[in-house]
């Protein structure tokens, strides 16, 4: 007996995803086609296929070609990523192992915690503009919040025996920190990655829509004021896949980390 | 073979009291263990034999009374002590080699110094083969040699172990009792073994200290001189035994 959920004949299972897939697409072309709902409000996959060929290369009607777009949101999510990882990791490690950081930090990060990120949307035009520093500021602060729970859950959740022993041996509240609470709390670490990444990609396209001049949230609002259905739905699919490649990426990069360190 | 009086004293203990809150555990407890003893404490669970250990590694300060190892007071950051806990204390980060190592790494004992002290202790424990395996791909007989090897690697001045085979199956127990015996001759350690089984007490002891029920103290002193290696059946392994379990017997 298999422990899947049932069984059934594998080529076929192999068919299914890309025809319910090509269903959904068949009956979004047909609804607008047919005049069910009227082509001003969406678009047809044709359409989106045509403009997404259309944008590869020309430059109007939005002021830049698709990829200008796409390396756009990812060089912004990106800086602000990186940015909440390196801060973010090492304070909530230290949170977790050290009563004085986490004395200090915990008050200022449980007052600014519940406010959600695109709330600082506003405040961060104010202060840097529409450029990309005022979107990576954004990310940043959408992404820093799971990586200061991550680490510092990680670090808490480090078996006691493993500092008890430690300590019997000598070690230092430093010594232990690095040599026993890091490694321990490295795959929750992991864990917060790929949570981090989803919240900073969100965060980015509610910036983008709101105050750019560029990036796949723009051209989702530009299609918006120009009237155009179909370059509304190519942003949308546009963030979407762009998204899922970073997420891959992202899962590689760990995977091959955690290969290193532990099979 | 109980020579306590002739050989030097390693670690003393005096007047050792412990609380918590208002439950007094430890009971002016004194004692002294001689230079490359091996001690077996026994006594019922419940009764504070690990919160004993965890005051001689001063991973907790006593309420009262001290205790000195080799005259000085016990300090882990000084003294060459070592812990073979009652749980698995294996790191799954880093391989059997390497969890090995770790004591040695913390006393920064040079390099070559550790590779060829790691070498000889994985021979003496039969671990070589697996010197590069992760803890999780061990099995759990494997891992408490890890933690015993790790122990006795350090050289050290004081070995505590806490019911280390209280998990495993009878065989292995056996086995890992007679590897402990080997290692303790051939590097001459301090070795103060606790454990609730006391047929295991009188296999390993020289010397076993029966403790009370709390509050707790050292009910009675049984000094064990039989030749190695032991015979669970040898009639005065058997008599041995009976006066243990009839001094625990006694309330
Ligand atoms: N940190 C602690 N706080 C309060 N009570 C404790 C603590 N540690 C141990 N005890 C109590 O001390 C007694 C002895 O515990 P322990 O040393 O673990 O016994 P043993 O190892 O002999 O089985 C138990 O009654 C236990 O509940
Ligand atoms: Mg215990």
């Amino acid at each position: 007996m298999s422990d899947k959920p049932s069984s059934g004949n594998s080529k076929v299972l192999k068919i299914l995803p890309y025809l319910s897939l090509l269903t959904v697409l068949a009956v979004w072309e047909l609804i607008v086609d047919t005049g069910l709902v009227p082509n001003t409000l969406l678009a047809t996959p044709a359409q989106v296929l045509k403009l997404f060929i259309y944008k590869l290369n020309h430059a109007d009607p939005d002021g830049a070609v698709l990829i200008v777009h796409v390396l756009t949101s990812v060089g912004e999510a990106l800086t602000g990523y990186i940015l909440a990882l390196l801060i973010g990791i090492p304070l909530g490690l230290l949170m977790g192992w050290f009563v004085v950081a986490e004395g200090l930090v915990r008050p200022i990060f449980e007052m600014i915690r519940p406010i959600p990120p695109v709330a600082w949307i506003p405040l961060a035009i104010f202060w840097f503009g529409i450029g990309l520093t005022g979107k990576a500021f954004i990310i940043w602060a959408s992404g820093i919040v799971p990586c200061v729970i991550n680490s510092f859950v990680g670090v808490r959740m480090t078996n006691p025996v493993y500092i008890r022993m430690a300590r019997t041996y000598g070690a230092s509240d430093w010594e232990i920190f690095r040599k026993i609470c890091i490694p321990s709390a490295l795959p929750m670490v992991f864990g917060g990655l790929q949570v981090a990444l989803a919240a900073s990609w969100t965060a980015l396209v509610a910036a983008e829509l709101i105050a750019a001049d560029a990036g796949l949230g723009f051209l989702i609002t530009m299609g918006r004021r120009l009237l155009m259905p179909d370059m509304i739905v190519l942003g949308m699919i546009m963030v979407g896949l762009t998204g899922v490649a970073i997420g891959i990426i992202i899962d590689r990069v760990e995977k091959r980390l955690v290969a290193g360190m532990r099979r | 073979m109980s020579e306590n009086g002739k050989r030097k004293v390693k670690v003393s203990v005096n007047g050792l009291t412990k609380k918590f809150g208002d439950l007094l555990v430890l009971d002016d407890i004194s004692f002294t263990v001689a230079e490359g003893e091996l001690l077996c404490i026994v006594g019922p669970t419940g009764c504070g034999k690990t919160t004993f250990l965890n005051l001689l590694s001063r991973l907790i300060p006593p309420t009262r009374g001290n205790i000195m190892i080799d005259g000085e007071e016990a300090d882990p950051k000084k003294h060459n002590i070592s812990f073979v806990f009652q749980e698995p204390s294996c790191m799954p980060w880093r391989t059997v080699k390497e969890n090995i190592a770790y004591g040695m790494e913390v006393k920064k004992v040079p390099r070559d110094e550790l590779e060829s002290r790691l070498k000889k202790i994985m021979d003496l424990v039969g671990l070589s083969d697996s010197a590069d395996l992760y803890p999780n791909q061990i099995s759990s007989s494997m891992e408490q040699r890890v933690a015993i090897a790790r122990a006795f690697a350090v050289n050290p001045d004081l070995l505590l172990m806490d019911e280390p085979y209280g998990q495993l199956d009878v065989k292995l127990r056996y086995y890992l009792e007679d590897e402990l015996v080997r290692i303790w001759r051939e590097l001459k350690s301090t070795v103060i073994f606790v454990t609730h089984n006391i047929e295991e007490a009188v296999y390993l002891a020289e010397r076993i200290l029966v403790l009370s029920n709390k509050p707790t103290t050292v009910k009675a002193e049984v000094p064990v001189g039989l030749p190695r290696p032991r015979d669970f059946r040898d009639p005065e392994f058997v008599e041995i035994r009976k006066r243990v379990t009839d001094l625990i017997k006694w309330w």
